[in-house]
């Protein structure tokens, strides 16, 4: 039992990284019809930036300027270069977001090397914690007898697990909540879900959704902002971070269904827990994604949560 | 018939020119400059070279998962250059030595580079690139296995000599060993050799281990040769799992291990694999935990500073093994580390030294040959032994595979509290000498193929 709820842990653990990314691409891509390929970028962007502040000044800091950071990156990348490119076929949107990608990871090879940058926990958030089941012995060692402790009721003896994954969970369905709050219960997410109809005719309505959709990108970048910071420390700290997640995370919102975010958290989750279940089999980890992104467009054409009419 | 007075006859030149040949053929070819050249092999590389300057190509990875290391290898290769074509750095200290500090040969050396980027096939291209483009005589350097493998065949058919970069396989100078290629870099065998008694003095002699291995030919090679050790000792293998190269996150792989009865965790990872697999490790507790009633270990076999530096306080007391340090005190470490540093500013990490000591071994080789015809070349540096290279005894390249044997360090990572500088993060544990490492020639098998190119 032990086993099992240890690799369930790392399965959603997993699948939370390539959640936030893909809540991303996903929102991005629905409302304005781009494939960001750049997204990725963001995160490299998020993790380094995260990481200076985090040295520098402060974790906490960090938490309130990198997804602000994000934000206005977002924007800027929008009306920069994203808006020059709605009416273009996807192949040009993929080609000069996959261009930019490149760019960013170069860039921050020139800037930082490419090695690893140790990115310093705060101490909350340090540690493991430990889930102890009936009649557990904690060992009397400081480090585990100030860790924060759980009692499960199925966990033989205890075990303990890395206490900062376990807040990335905790703060993906933070996120997750938070952007379907947005989306479906504020003014904001009406117009933005509007636009993403009809966008001529809420135009014609006399409001600027050239405005709303630059926000849905910078929100979709703060999101990667979330994702770096609190992956950063887990992942590290590399140039090539983005486009080793770009290929899952875009995966993930093909088999979630593109522009649906319910679908990409669900096959997120799906695949970080096929992905743990399938550790000591490199083999059939090597290809269990492709094989459930076969699976599922083989019988749902649009994915899992997938709407008709988006990306046809 | 009579010989006429006046001039030779046609028995006579005859003769005179049977003769000349018979003495030619005796004659030792030692004694006569690029003489191999007019008979051993029809063509060799780009051999001969004309005019005042003869072309080194520098074959590093500037980018990819190892541009840190490429960066730092081409600083020390054009540091070699520098010292070959002005003097300076271990020609001080190198012996023999036919270097004068004027270059090779009365030529001066000038170098072309190019990118490996850590991909077998762009390192075959880029290498292939400078051997018929820019017409080099030599190529240097590099980091990861594959890519020194797949360079070290192209080698071996175009006839120009490859001085290894960071390679640590077993295979390089053991079932795909070369005749046109040369490894100054220790393997993983020794690393096992090295390593195994004192994880066995440290930990006790009967831990039960288990491997996290990086999915390609160095991460099985690491693993074979320390579980092949670490079991001399009498230490149980319990788990092995291969971890796609590149991966990052880890933790699916390390509740395997937390659920196991390993009370030591071995992690075959390089570069950034390594960086991430310790640092991980360290987050799930394993360094504070307890099995079968001891403190569980983590060991990682290969170390390079530069990765140290990227795990940071992780690396904390984790044994593992080096080719060279720049805290070495030796005469050759000296001359070297102070070259480096009054050029650079910093100390130079074991991928430096490696690509330094190859460059100015083959510039000195082909010093002490009298010719850049490679067959010559090799065979002066098959066999050779030389001191005053970094290391505190003698170094020999073996000539049946052309490895080199030397002194290897079994480091283990610095407390933050004891480090010096940001530079300082092993600390030498033993100086495990070249007769400790050193391992029949018929440990693996593997033919170098003829000195011809082919």
């Amino acid at each position: 039992m032990n086993d099992l709820f240890l690799t369930v842990l790392a399965g959603l653990q997993i699948g939370a990284i390539y959640a936030m990314l893909a809540l991303g691409l996903t929102l991005i891509f629905g409302t304005l019809g781009v494939v960001n390929f750049a997204h990725g970028a963001l995160y490299v962007i998020a993790i380094y930036a995260a990481v200076q502040v985090a040295i520098n000044v402060d974790f906490t800091v960090a938490l309130i300027v990198v997804p602000l950071f994000l934000f206005v990156v977002g924007v800027v990348f929008e009306r920069g270069v994203i808006r020059f490119f709605y009416d273009r076929p996807h192949t040009d949107q993929i080609l000069v977001t996959f261009g930019l990608a490149i760019v960013v990871e170069e860039v921050a090879k020139w800037l930082f090397g490419a090695n690893n940058i140790p990115f310093p926990r705060p101490d909350w958030g340090d540690g493991v914690i430990i889930f102890y089941g009936p009649g557990a012995v904690i060992p009397p060692v400081p480090v585990f007898q100030e860790a924060p402790q759980l009692w499960l009721p199925f966990i033989d003896g205890f075990v303990t697990f890395d206490y900062w994954r376990i807040i990335l969970i905790g703060v993906t369905i933070v996120a997750v909540s938070v952007l379907f709050y947005l989306l479906q219960f504020t003014r904001f997410g009406l117009i933005v879900r509007a636009g993403m109809r009809d966008s001529d005719m809420v135009q014609f309505l006399g409001i600027n959704i050239a405005r709303r959709f630059a926000m849905v990108v910078g929100l979709g970048a703060a999101i990667a902002g979330v994702a770096g910071l609190f992956g950063g420390p887990i992942l590290g700290v590399t140039p090539d971070q983005g486009m080793k997640l770009l290929v899952p995370s875009f995966l993930v919102v093909v088999i979630g269904g593109m522009g649906s975010l319910a679908g990409a958290v669900l096959a997120a989750v799906i695949i970080g827990l096929s992905l743990a279940f399938t550790a000591d089999n490199p083999d059939i980890q090597a290809v269990i994604i492709y094989l459930i992104a076969v699976v599922v467009l083989l019988f749902r054409p649009r994915g899992l949560l997938g709407r008709k009419g988006v990306f046809e | 018939m009579t010989m006429t007075k006046k001039g030779a006859s046609r028995r006579s030149v005859l003769r005179g020119s049977a003769a000349l040949a018979g003495t030619a053929l005796v004659t030792p070819h030692f004694f006569v400059k690029n003489a191999w050249a007019q008979g051993e092999c029809a063509t060799v590389g780009n051999f001969p070279v004309e005019g005042p300057t003869v072309t080194f190509g520098f074959n590093v990875p500037m980018t990819g998962a190892y541009a840190d290391e490429g960066a730092d290898q081409l600083r020390a290769l054009q540091l070699a250059q520098k010292h070959i074509n002005e003097g300076g750095g271990i020609l001080a200290t190198l012996q023999p030595l036919a270097l004068t500090g004027q270059g090779v040969l009365g030529k001066q050396v000038v170098h072309v580079t190019g990118d490996t980027q850590t991909n077998p096939d762009a390192a075959r291209q880029s290498a292939r690139r400078m051997i018929e483009r820019d017409g080099v005589i030599m190529f240097c350097g590099g980091s990861s296995s594959a890519t020194a493998v797949t360079r070290q065949y192209l080698a071996q058919e175009m006839g120009i000599v490859y001085m290894h970069g960071l390679t640590h396989a077993n295979e390089t100078t053991g079932v795909d060993r070369r005749r046109y290629g040369f490894r100054q870099f220790f393997n993983t065998h020794m690393t096992g050799l090295a390593l195994g008694p004192i994880l066995a003095n440290e930990y006790g002699g009967d831990r039960a281990a288990f491997h996290l291995t990086a999915d390609y030919n160095w991460g099985h090679s690491m693993s074979g040769s320390i579980k092949d050790a670490t079991e001399a000792q009498g230490w149980n293998t319990v788990g092995n799992i291969a971890t796609p190269l590149g991966a990052t996150d880890y933790s699916q792989f390390l509740v395997s291990v937390l659920n196991s009865d390993a009370d030591v965790l071995i992690l075959n990872h390089y570069g950034n694999d390594m960086v991430n697999s310790v640092t991980q490790a360290v987050q799930f507790g394993m360094r504070d935990l307890q099995k079968n009633g001891r403190d569980v270990q983590i060991v990682v076999p290969l170390y390079s500073r530069l990765m140290a530096r990227g795990a940071g306080d992780n690396v904390e007391g984790v044994f593992g093994t080096t080719n060279w340090n720049w805290t070495k005190d030796n005469p050759g470490a000296l001359a070297f580390v102070s070259a480096f540093e009054e050029e650079y500013g910093f100390p130079p990490s074991q991928a430096a030294h490696t690509a330094y000591v190859q460059c100015i071994l083959y510039a000195n080789a082909c010093e002490m040959a009298g010719t850049f015809y490679a067959p010559e070349v090799i065979r002066t540096l098959e066999g050779m032994t030389y001191s005053g290279d970094g290391y505190d005894s003698e170094s020999l390249y073996r000539a049946e595979d052309h490895q080199s044997f030397h002194d290897i360090l079994v480091v283990r990572g610095k407390a933050p509290s004891a480090r010096t500088s940001e530079f300082d993060l092993l600390q030498i544990v033993d100086t495990v000498p070249r007769s400790v490492v050193e391992y029949p020639i018929d440990t693996f098998p593997g033919e170098l193929g003829e000195y011809c190119p082919a």
